[in-house]
């Protein structure tokens, strides 16, 4: 254990409430235990049961991410809020970028759009790697072009297509990959180990990633979500919230028979959730890794390093 | 067919192109993607280089390598010998198939090696080896990438650099993990 790793965790942690306490976000201890967690087809939340006096057992998964309660939140009429907590994820490789338990700073704020959003992640991260020079920010589309050669626009919803760049780039095809798979697999390859050391926004994703991000309405064959990169780690991942009800129940549906398609377990779609969406109005909010930001601080390439007792010692 | 879990550093892949022995790997989960194998593979009749990214769930076909216990010689123009210490024939690898991990090699150590029809492909370092500290400047600041302030660089045996907690000084001995040249610990 290096007690410098150790205290540095501990400073990003109260830098990062900091920016938000000083800039009117209420901070709120969502909960961690829940019935319904979030259906993205490539999380695996962890199960556990909570049970009543009475003998009555719920099943219950930790949180993968806040995501559902802070919109409640802003359905409620909460305008700026935010979580600082652990989250948990399963089956993510120990590499040195992933711990089942990581900490994860999620916000959301009303009003704004993705610029605005992109503005304030950088400004939190400058705010606590104060060297770092201005961040850039790139279309998917652009990256696509810039760093693998390849216009993404005549491949959209083209699967066909995609697979024929994929094969002209050296990857394989096969018959289970979808558009998505595809392109992760020259976007993985070809342009993510590219993006070196100047901190960059990648936006507008394909509307197939679009994930619970609103499509953008000027061209909705993408979708108004933000990644943030820094020194090859990806730090943030955020969106224009998607807040059209029938949308929504729309992707998680698909969502849903993409798990069973997967294999996966599927769990019903959460209906107070989905009440509560058509009063969240136009917001914004991003996930923040705390860790890996934490990692950039201390100059470690390892987020067992910044681990009181890393993953490999504790289970 | 083998499952994707199986892709190693110095395994070698057969596809329609030819054969192709992997020199790097990482596992990815993107989060918002499937989980993905990014590997960096080459060719070996060809030599050529490429990144390429499999789907966990893939399947590939793996070839029959050999590892074999063998001594590390001497660097000369034609590349890294090293000999067979069962037969004591020697082989030699160009400094482009070696690599980064060349730097790593010192006159005489005993390593395996992984090699494909008697011919050297790729090495298997020791994972953890330990270094003495030749040149270490008193860091005032931070010099890292990122911005970060709890590290300096310093210059071990055979001029590699590595990034080090700020207490430690020229002359210990430090180890370092050759899988991506980072400080491990005191040694």
């Amino acid at each position: 254990m290096n007690p410098e790793f150790i205290r540095a965790r501990s400073t990003v942690v109260k830098l990062v409430r900091r920016f938000f306490d000083e800039r009117g976000y209420l901070e709120v201890q969502t909960p961690r235990l829940v019935g319904l967690p979030g259906q993205e087809p490539y999380l695996n939340p962890m199960w556990t049961e909570v049970e009543e006096a009475d003998g009555m057992v719920h099943r219950t998964a930790l949180i993968t991410s806040p995501e559902y309660a802070l919109k409640r939140l802003l359905a409620a009429g909460f305008d700026k809020v935010y979580d600082l907590g652990p989250c948990f994820r399963n089956g993510e490789p120990w590499d040195g970028t992933h711990d089942p338990e990581f900490m994860m700073c999620e916000w959301y704020r009303k009003g704004i759009g993705i610029h605005e959003l992109m503005d304030e992640t950088e400004e939190m991260t400058r705010s606590i790697l104060t060297n770092l020079p201005v961040f850039r920010r790139m279309t998917v589309a652009e990256a696509m072009k810039e760093y693998a050669d390849v216009d993404l626009e005549p491949l959209l919803g083209n699967r066909e297509a995609i697979a024929e760049v994929c094969r002209a780039h050296h990857q394989t095809v096969v018959d289970t990959d979808t558009w998505d798979d595809l392109f992760f697999k020259i976007f993985l390859s070809e342009v993510e180990p590219k993006l070196g050391d100047v901190p960059t926004f990648l936006w507008c994703y394909p509307a197939s990633m679009a994930a619970l991000a609103q499509r953008d309405p000027d061209d909705m064959r993408y979708a108004l979500r933000v990644e943030l990169y820094v020194g090859n780690l990806e730090l943030a991942n955020g969106y224009v919230e998607l807040a059209d009800p029938t949308e929504l129940r729309a992707r998680f549906e698909e969502e849903q028979a993409l798990r069973r398609s997967l294999g996966k377990d599927v769990w019903p779609i959460d209906e107070r959730f989905m009440e509560a969406i058509p009063k969240m109005g136009q917001a914004a909010g991003i996930a923040f890794g705390v860790d890996r930001l934490a990692m950039l601080l201390a100059g470690t390439k390892s987020i067992s390093d910044l681990m009181p007792i890393p993953a490999r010692e504790r289970f | 067919m083998a499952s994707t879990s199986e892709i190693k550093k110095g395994v070698v892949i057969r596809d329609p192109q030819g054969l192709w022995v992997v020199n790097e790997f990482q596992h990815i989960n993107p989060g918002k993607g499937a989980a993905f194998v990014r590997t960096r593979i080459k060719n070996l009749q060809s030599g050529k280089t490429l990144e390429t990214t499999f789907k966990t769930s893939e399947t590939i076909e793996l070839v029959e390598v050999e590892h074999r216990k063998m001594q590390y010689l001497y660097h000369d123009a034609t590349g890294h010998t090293f000999m067979d210490q069962g037969t004591y024939e020697q082989a030699t690898m160009s400094d482009q198939d070696v690599g980064a991990d060349g730097k790593y090699l010192r006159d005489g150590m005993e390593l395996n090696v992984t090699t494909y029809e008697g011919q050297p492909i790729a090495l298997e370092l020791p994972r953890k080896m330990v270094f003495k500290v030749t040149e270490s400047m008193d860091a005032t600041g931070g010099n890292t990438v990122s911005g970060g302030n709890m590290t300096k660089e310093v210059t071990v045996e055979g001029g590699i650099k590595v990034h080090v907690p700020l207490f430690i000084k020229q002359g210990e001995n430090i180890i370092v993990n050759t899988e991506n040249g980072e400080y491990v610990e005191r040694a």
